[in-house]
């Protein structure tokens, strides 16, 4: 009996402190941290790193005139200096210059359809402000391109190498006017010697970023 | 009269839907919430454009609130409370605070963005038998060291042009390295077409195998060197084949 009364006293001493944890309602201070778990949901941020755009100008054949051409571009910037772009487009070229010298011309119609698609890299050298009129200032930027595609006309195809240059007038963040200036360099033999020939197109056209 | 017409109508139809596509575009991204973080550091300079040549026009001093709006490239597109929008180049937006207090960590291209990398594009010069050839190539890299990788090439001859295209499946066993080698083996098809000038010219169609051995080396914010050798073999009929060597090398850029 004497046992059970000292080991209850005991216990109830020792009960606070062991189990403390679960009941904290013995001392005053109540400090129960209410510890929130929020989930924070970054959202996306938008992006128009991509162009898709359309042209339309003048292509000059070295030997076949000039004519008009048209055509769409895709590009990618990587970063704000560098940047590729895939352009496909069409023209026609005509050989009437050949027609009044040589009895049955070089093609078998007088206009045969050209088309070209190429893969360019292109560098923004000098960005700034254009600004029109008094009040109205527009991003624009001027750009160094090159690269490498096909010209394909007559069933023929030519490895075609282009430079030129270009500006780009950002008339809003997504839509932006753009003059192009190209020069596509391939070797012809249609008119009996085999050698490089220089196009030179200047084209305009609206491209916009998404 | 009615043959005019229909090409007229489809041409139509597709601007209909070309303006269609791009007017759903911005209605998206203005339902999107908009991402606010505050300036931790003394200012933060918003430029007319998203590059360093356009002009800084104003500037937001610490504890100001902006919106994110836009991204290009590494230039983030704000809006400050008063509702001025201007551009902020990725470095000072990673001195910015989330709603939460904690900075926010902006993606910066960095190798770990090189380690995570999953789709690449790239193009490279070489030369393929000694003419010179050109050659584009896109790889989706699906794990750690392996990716598959379709090549679209061009090789220009004196007396012929050839295109060709495979689709390779490629090993990089230590792709976590700033110079990584490679190897893979893929199938394709080869076209070789002779000059018209040339008499008795006929076109060549072949099936093409090749086996590559390469070096990958990151050079910096996105951009990869690659040179590669590769023995490519068309299987130009059941008994014939031939065997050319191609040596290459170019630039890619990650997303």
């Amino acid at each position: 009996m004497r046992h059970t009364l000292i080991a209850a006293a005991f216990l109830t001493f020792i009960a606070p402190f062991v189990s403390a944890a679960d009941a904290p309602a013995q001392t005053d201070q109540v400090v129960v941290p209410k510890v929130e778990r929020r989930d924070v949901n970054v959202p996306k941020i938008p992006s128009n790193d991509f162009e898709l755009g359309a042209f339309a100008g003048t292509y000059a054949t070295q030997n076949f005139g000039t004519s008009a051409v048209g055509g769409v571009r895709l590009g990618y910037h990587i970063t704000e200096d560098f940047f590729v772009e895939g352009v496909y487009a069409q023209t026609k070229i005509s050989d009437a210059a050949y027609r009044n010298i040589l009895p049955g011309g070089i093609f078998p119609t007088e206009r045969v359809s050209l088309k070209y698609y190429n893969l360019s890299a292109g560098v923004n050298v000098l960005p700034g402000e254009v600004f029109i009129g008094r009040n109205r200032a527009l991003a624009s930027a001027v750009y160094l391109i090159g690269g490498v595609g096909t010209t394909k006309f007559y069933d023929q195809s030519h490895q075609t190498f282009n430079l030129g240059l270009g500006v780009r007038v950002f008339a809003k963040d997504w839509g932006a006017l753009q003059v192009d200036m190209r020069d596509h360099i391939y070797s012809v033999d249609l008119l009996g010697k085999r050698q490089s020939t220089q196009n030179l197109e200047l084209t305009a056209g609206l491209t916009f970023f998404f | 009269m009615q043959y005019r017409l229909i090409p007229a109508l489809r041409c139509i139809a597709s601007l209909c839907i070309a303006l269609g596509a791009l007017a759903a575009l911005p209605a998206h991204a203005v339902d999107a919430p908009e991402e606010r973080v505050q300036v931790a550091d003394a200012f933060i300079e918003l430029h007319t454009g998203p590059g360093r040549g356009y002009p800084v026009f104003h500037v937001a001093a610490r504890d100001e609130w902006v919106a994110i709006t836009l991204r290009r490239t590494d230039w983030f597109k704000v809006r400050t409370a008063s509702g001025k929008e201007g551009w902020v180049q990725r470095e000072q937006m990673e001195r910015t605070l989330t709603d939460a207090g904690s900075s926010k960590t902006f993606r910066d291209v960095a190798v770990d963005d090189y380690l995570r990398r999953r789709v690449e594009l790239g193009a490279a010069l070489g030369a393929f038998k000694s003419e010179p050839m050109l050659k584009a190539w896109t790889a989706w890299r699906f794990s750690d060291s392996l990716n598959v990788e379709a090549t679209v090439g061009q090789v220009q001859g004196v007396f012929s042009g050839t295109t060709l295209w495979h689709v390779n499946l490629n090993a990089e066993p230590w792709s976590d390295q700033r110079i990584s080698p490679f190897f893979g083996v893929g199938l394709g098809k080869f076209k070789n077409v002779p000059n018209t000038s040339l008499v008795g010219a006929v076109t060549t169609h072949a099936n093409l195998a090749n086996a590559v051995l390469g070096v990958r080396c990151y050079l910096s914010e996105r951009f990869v060197l690659r040179a590669d050798y590769t023995i490519y073999t068309a299987l130009l009929n059941d008994a014939k084949s031939t065997e050319y060597r191609a040596f290459s090398a170019g630039l890619s850029f990650f997303f």
